[in-house]
C-alpha cells in the first residue's frame, strides 16, 4: 500500500465501474495508483496489474527455518541434553518428534507470515491518511498520487468522470 | 470476475477415441484371461490381486460421486463445469456389486476368519466372529454397494434431469441426499475397508483405518479428476467452461488431500509405534521385514513428499504436464498403498509382484475406462442448465 501524499481521487459507488475504470487508468500508463475498497474485489489485482505477493516465500522459508529448529530443539532436548528413556525406545526417536517439528513449522510460518503482512503493509499505522469514511463501506476509489508518470489534474479529472466517477477529490497529506 | 472468460463457450459432443475404446476392451481380454487362468492355477494369487483392484476402482468410483456430494451440501458454484468429470467414475459404482459378488466366490482364500478350522484354533478371531462371518459380511457388502447405487441414481440422476428440463429446483433437491449420503459414506466406507482389507489380518485392529483408506480414495479420486480437466482441456471438447482456473483449483484439492493422507496415515502409524502394543504392533511389524520397509518408505516418500513439493508452487498447479504426471504417481502410489495394506499379510518379508496383479488390474482398468467413456458420450461434458454455471464460467483463483 502506497503512502498517501499530495493527488488526486476518483470514487465510484460501484464495483463493477471500479474495476473497469482501474483497467483503464493502468492502461493509461500509471503506475503508482491505488484502488480502495472495503472488501477484496475479485479481479482487482489483476485490473490493477498488482505483481503477485512475496509473502508465500517467507511462508515457505520460515516454516522450512521452523522445521530445522525443531529438529534440532527435540533432538537436543531428548537425545543429547536431558536423555530419557522411554518406552526403551531409542532417544532420537524421529516418530515422537514429528508433532513438534511439524507444529514449529507451522508457528513459525504463520507468524513470520503475518509479520511480513504488517511490514508490507506498513501497519499499524497511527492516524492513516483519510480520503473519504465511506470507503470502509459502500463507496471504491482510485487514488493517483502526484508524482505518477503523466500526471496531470484536469485531464485525470476528465478521465475519472468519465468513468462514471461520482465525485473526484483532489488530497493533500 | 475477469473479463476475458467471457468469450468462446463451446461444448463439444464426447465421442470416445476408437484407440483408446480398442485399447479398453484389450484390457478386459487381458483381465479374463488372467482370471480364468488364475482360477485353474494359482487361485491365492489371483484373489489378492483380484481384492487389490476391485478396491483401487471401488474406491474410484465412490471418489467421484463423495465428491459430488461435498459440492452439493457446500452449494458450490465453481465446480459445476467439471462435475460430469467426476460424475462418470460413478458410473463405475454398479461394478461394486458384481465385483463384490465375484470377490464372494473366492473370498474364503483371502479371510483367515472364514475358514473354520482358523477360527477354532483362534480364540482371538472366535471372539470377533459376532462381527467377522460370512453372512454380515456379505450383507454389509451389499449394504455398502447398492447404498451407493441408490445416492448415486438420485444424485447424479437429478444432474442429468437438469439438462433436459432445466428444473432449477433439481439442484435444491440434491442437497438433502448429499447430506444423507456423506453420513452414509462415512459408516459405510469405513465398514467396506475394515471388512475388505483390515479383516485380512483378523487379530489387529486400528480405530482410524477407514479414515486411512478414505484419504487414499479421496486423494486418487481429485487426481483422476486432475487428469480428466488437464486432457479434456487439451483435446479441446469443452471450451471456456473449464480453465486453467478449475485445475488449479482441482490440483489444490489433490494437495491438500496428500497432506490430509499423510497426516492420516501418521496418525495410525505414531500411536501403535507409541504405545507398543503387541496386538497392533504386529502390522507395521510384518511391513518393515524385508521388501516391505521399501514399499513402506516408497509410500511415504512418492504418495507424499513428492506431491507435496512438486505442487507447492502456484505454477506447478497450472502447467499441464506437470500435473498429469504426478496425478499418475499418485494413482500409481494408491494401488501400491492397496497392495500394501494386502500382500504383506500373505507374502511374509518378499515383495510379490508380477503378470497377476497388471493382469487383473488391467482388466478392472479396462472395464473402468469403458464405462467413464460411456456415460460422456451419453450426457453433455458440461450441466449446461445448472443454476450455478456462470460462476463457474467466471471462476477465477486469486492470487
Amino acid at each position: 500500500m502506497a503512502q498517501y501524499t499530495k493527488g488526486i481521487a476518483g470514487i465510484w459507488t460501484d464495483e463493477h465501474l471500479i474495476l473497469k475504470a482501474a483497467r483503464k487508468t493502468r492502461e493509461a500508463g500509471f503506475t503508482k495508483f491505488e484502488a480502495i475498497s472495503a472488501y477484496p474485489v475479485h479481479g482487482m489485482e489483476e485490473a490493477c496489474g498488482i505483481k503477485r505477493s512475496w509473502i508465500p516465500y517467507v511462508t515457505f522459508v520460515s516454516g522450512f527455518v521452523g522445521m530445522i529448529l525443531g529438529l534440532l530443539l527435540t533432538w537436543w532436548t531428548s537425545a543429547v541434553d536431558w536423555a530419557v528413556n522411554v518406552g526403551g525406545k531409542p532417544f532420537f526417536s524421529l516418530p515422537a518428534f514429528i508433532p513438534i517439528i511439524f507444529e514449529l513449522t507451522i508457528l513459525f510460518a504463520a507468524l513470520c507470515s503475518v509479520a511480513a503482512l504488517f511490514y508490507a503493509c506498513k501497519i499499524p499505522r497511527i492516524d492513516p491518511p483519510n480520503i473519504d469514511p465511506d470507503l470502509s463501506c459502500h463507496k471504491f476509489a482510485i487514488f493517483i498520487p502526484f508524482n505518477d508518470v503523466g500526471y496531470d489534474e484536469s485531464k485525470i479529472e476528465k478521465m475519472f468522470k468519465e468513468m462514471g466517477a461520482t465525485e473526484v477529490k483532489k488530497t493533500e497529506y | 470476475m475477469g473479463e476475458h472468460n467471457h468469450v468462446n463457450l463451446h461444448v463439444s459432443k464426447f465421442e470416445a477415441p476408437a484407440k483408446l475404446k480398442t485399447l479398453s476392451f484389450a484390457l478386459i481380454a487381458i483381465g479374463l484371461l488372467t482370471f480364468v487362468v488364475g482360477l485353474m492355477k494359482n487361485q491365492e494369487r489371483l484373489w489378492t490381486s483380484y481384492l487389490v483392484a476391485f478396491f483401487f476402482f471401488s474406491a474410484m468410483g465412490v471418489s467421484g460421486l463423495f465428491w459430488i456430494a461435498l459440492n452439493n451440501v457446500s452449494k458450490a458454484g465453481w465446480s459445476v463445469s467439471i462435475r460430469r468429470y467426476a460424475e462418470a467414475t460413478t458410473a463405475f459404482i454398479p461394478g461394486i456389486l458384481v465385483g463384490g459378488l465375484i470377490l464372494l466366490v473366492g473370498f474364503k482364500h483371502l479371510y483367515p476368519w472364514a475358514n473354520s478350522e482358523t477360527v477354532a484354533n483362534n480364540a482371538v478371531i472366535a471372539a470377533k466372529t459376532g462381527y467377522l462371518n460370512t453372512g454380515f459380511f456379505v450383507v454389509r457388502l451389499f449394504i455398502f454397494a447398492v447404498g451407493c447405487m441408490l445416492f448415486k441414481y438420485v444424485m447424479v440422476g437429478n444432474s442429468l434431469k437438469q439438462d433436459q428440463t432445466g428444473d432449477a429446483n433439481l439442484t435444491h433437491k440434491n442437497v438433502s441426499p448429499a447430506v444423507g449420503f456423506l453420513v452414509f459414506f462415512a459408516l459405510a466406507f469405513s465398514f467396506f475397508s475394515v471388512d475388505l482389507l483390515m479383516s485380512l489380518l483378523p487379530t489387529w485392529y486400528s480405530t482410524i483405518f477407514g479414515i486411512y483408506t478414505f484419504s487414499g480414495m479421496f486423494q486418487a479420486g481429485m487426481a483422476f479428476l486432475a487428469i480428466v480437466v488437464v486432457l479434456m482441456k487439451r483435446h479441446g471438447y469443452v471450451k471456456g467452461y473449464v480453465t486453467e482456473e478449475h485445475q488449479h483449483d482441482v490440483v489444490k484439492y489433490l494437495k491438500g488431500f496428500s497432506i490430509f493422507w499423510a497426516y492420516i496415515a501418521f496418525s495410525q502409524f505414531m500411536l501403535i509405534w507409541y504405545a507398543n502394543l503387541p496386538e497392533e504392533t504386529e502390522y507395521y511389524i510384518m511391513r518393515a521385514q524385508g521388501g516391505w520397509m521399501g514399499v513402506s518408505m516408497a509410500l511415504l516418500i512418492f504418495r507424499f513428499v513428492v506431491p507435496f513439493l512438486a505442487l507447492l508452487p502456484r505454477g506447478a498447479k497450472r502447467n499441464d504436464n506437470h500435473v498429469l504426471l504426478v496425478s499418475a504417481l499418485v494413482l500409481v502410489m494408491q494401488y501400491v498403498d492397496i497392495y500394501w495394506m494386502v500382500y504383506p499379510n500373505f507374502f511374509d518379508g518378499h515383495v510379490t509382484f508380477g503378470f497377476w496383479e497388471i493382469g487383473i488390474f488391467a482388466g478392472f482398468a479396462g472395464v473402468f475406462l469403458l464405462t467413464i467413456m460411456s456415460f460422456w458420450s451419453k450426457h453433455s461434458l458440461v450441466p449446461l442448465k445448472d443454476p450455478r454455471l456462470h460462476e463457474a464460467v467466471n471462476h477465477h483463483v486469486a492470487y
